[in-house]
């Protein structure tokens, strides 16, 4: 049987239809704003975590003081500074033990020539036969001489290259001719990876070209220490970390895991998420207003009725309830409808900025629904507690009174 | 009115000796920006068990501002006020409002009935608010009846009632909860002088019943069906 408070409650809105429609119209707005932005910031962060995951299980090793090429450089063999080197290359590979594959790499960013195109690119100096061992190759082959060069999907669909193409590295002076590669691969898209090797829009050339043309033997940019087995990657780490960084107050190498650069990045988007989640609570702020206003409306309209309430024998936590009633069946209208719009809104907007809506129907995404709801109720409950508060303190005989 | 001199003579003599309403030295004092306004002057006042009394006076006499300390809407500024035997300065806000619920029963010059309800649901509210609960006893439907309300016309809202019936409705929500005391502020002054009559013969018959019944009224006429006056003049008792 339904309490005659909240009976009362819901006739007092069907009385003011029109206007208690309004002010929900307004929670409507706030419910999908924080819906959609949560789902769209939680969907950004499953996406770049599940693209993280692909190097879940590899550790990134560095020197903090990691050998940088000059930008547009030509190369020489000049610029060697200091990287991991080769003994500690070698007691890396001793305490990761077997099961483990050890990849060291070079890494620095040139100019090149492509026909009478200029550009600029990151250039990975990796040994052919490690390079099967993480990457893919989506066409052609793998680098078999010693000018032979890889690149990645979107260096390849950017300036149109085909096998067989020839790059000129090094910035073009006029004097000095500049080292040729051709390309016989093009790597399989990988998107952002959680192991440091950015390959869609970079050059892959084996290691002896590049030192060849860098200098830096055996002082690598990063050794990429990558395990079978997940659960044994803290091992290895703790294992490595313990040979190579021997004085914990002075450690020589860095030592990277997925994990930590994986919630390092999550966190990030999660601070976005919340900044975003804030831009949708102000439209709630706002409908807060609304329902504050047409609660005091409310309030202000039925004084007498208060007032009568109050001398036949009501109590005053009676017409306090009677009010929050209201407020909350405005909640519950904006909360509904807004959840409802907020499906195909939320569905919409990640559709259109994320380009999937592989995750739209998570529970951490989907959640956000009926916590944008719940929290629609509560701020129609909060903006009726002043108007429910004022209408059961009022002095019943001046309620009466009023006309 | 109707009562018989031996019926009136029996009541008296089975009249319990404490009166159902004792004001001692009862003055209500308004501050004002103006300055102080009394609007109740040392007011001492006994009214027993089923008397039917009528408070009379010209306006600004204090009888509005009497009616309110004894339906406990308001509080006297110095003085004691006693209902049933209780201190109403003693009780807190929640026994307040109880008494106002099971003791006493308000009808009003303008009906004061609530908009949003049905003429029966006006009537059964007084009833929720003391059981909580819807009412199933067909308590709401007899009371209504008594006072010449139908079921059919117990289903519609206030405004499609006429003003006699609208104060009738507001006399069962009065009675509802079986009240000692029945107070009445001007019931017949929004009404014809027919209907009015018809309202104090309803009144009469509830005093009959036993109910302590105070009337205020301007009108002399009215006045005549009580047993007992009270003219009040400047905040003050000038008759009784």
């Amino acid at each position: 049987m339904r309490d005659i408070f909240f009976d009362l409650s819901v006739r007092s809105v069907k009385l003011n239809f029109l206007r208690s429609l309004l002010a929900s119209i307004g929670i409507v707005i706030g419910v999908v704003a924080i819906s959609s932005m949560g789902m769209l910031g939680t969907n950004m962060q499953l996406q770049v975590k599940d693209q993280l995951s692909q190097g879940a299980n590899t550790l990134v090793i560095t020197n903090d003081a990691v050998r940088i090429g000059f930008p547009g450089s030509t190369p020489s063999a000049s610029s060697s500074s200091a990287g991991i080197t080769k003994t500690q290359l070698l007691k890396i590979k001793q305490a990761a033990g077997t099961g483990v594959t050890v990849i060291p790499l070079y890494r620095t960013s040139t100019e090149f020539t492509l026909g009478s195109v200029n550009g600029r690119s990151s250039v990975y100096g990796i040994a052919p036969n490690d390079i099967t061992s993480f990457l893919t190759i989506a066409n052609g082959t793998n680098i078999q001489g010693v000018n032979d060069a890889l690149v990645g999907s979107t260096f390849a669909t950017n300036f149109n290259l085909k096998l067989g193409n020839r790059i000129h590295i090094g910035k073009e002076n006029g004097t000095e001719s500049r080292p040729t590669v051709r390309i016989v691969g093009i790597l399989k898209a990988r998107g952002v990876t959680s192991d440091n090797v950015n390959t869609d829009n970079a050059i892959i050339v084996s290691r002896d070209w590049y030192t060849d043309h860098y200098g830096g033997v055996d002082q690598y940019n990063q050794v990429n220490v990558i395990v079978k087995n997940i659960d044994t990657l803290s091992a290895v780490k703790t294992a490595i970390d313990a040979k190579v960084n021997t004085d914990p107050k002075t450690p020589v190498i860095r030592i990277q895991d997925a994990s930590s650069r994986l919630s390092s990045i999550t966190s990030t988007l999660g601070t976005m998420t919340t900044f975003i989640l804030a831009i949708g609570g102000i439209s709630l702020l706002v409908a807060a207003t609304s329902i504050f206003n047409v609660m005091m409306m409310s309030v202000n309209e039925r004084i007498q009725e208060i007032g009568i309430l109050l001398s036949i024998g009501t109590e005053r936590g009676e017409v306090r309830r009677m009010f929050l009633y209201e407020a909350l069946i405005l909640g519950i209208l904006g909360g509904g409808v807004g959840g409802l719009c907020s499906l195909v809104i939320g569905y919409s907007v990640v559709s259109a900025m994320i380009g999937t809506t592989a995750y739209f129907f998570l529970p951490e995404s989907i959640v956000y629904i009926p916590g944008g709801m719940i929290i629609g109720m509560i701020v129609c409950i909060i903006s009726g507690l002043y108007p429910a508060w004022r209408a059961s303190n009022m002095d019943p005989i001046d309620a009466l009174r009023s006309e | 009115m109707d009562l018989s001199e031996t019926e009136e003579t029996v009541r008296a003599a089975g009249m319990d000796e404490t009166p159902l309403i004792r004001l001692v030295d009862v003055s209500k004092v308004y501050h004002l920006a103006s300055g102080d306004f009394t609007a109740l002057d040392h007011i001492s006042l006994d009214i027993m068990d089923g008397e039917f009394v009528a408070l009379m006076g010209p306006s600004g006499s204090g009888k509005s501002t009497m009616m309110n300390q004894l339906g406990i809407l308001d509080v006297p500024t110095t003085g004691e006020l006693y209902i049933s035997g209780k201190n109403v300065a003693g009780m807190t806000n929640l026994e307040r409002t109880h008494m106002r619920r099971d003791t006493i029963g308000y009808v009003f010059q303008k009906f004061f009935l609530i908009s949003l309800l049905s003429a029966y649901e006006n009537v059964e509210y007084p009833l929720i608010l003391k059981y909580k609960k819807r009412d199933t006893t067909g308590r709401a439907e007899a009371v209504l009846k008594s006072v010449g309300i139908d079921r059919e016309m117990s289903a519609h809202r206030p405004t499609q009632l006429s003003g006699g019936e609208q104060q009738r409705v507001a006399i069962a929500r009065a009675l509802v909860n079986d009240p000692k005391i029945l107070l009445c502020d001007e019931p017949t002054g929004n009404l014809d002088r027919k209907t009015g009559f018809q309202i104090m013969e309803i009144l009469v018959g509830l005093h009959r019943e036993g109910k302590t019944v105070i009337l205020v009224t301007h009108d002399p006429k009215i006045a005549e069906y009580a047993k007992r006056t009270v003219t009040l003049e400047d905040g003050r008792i000038v008759g009784s």
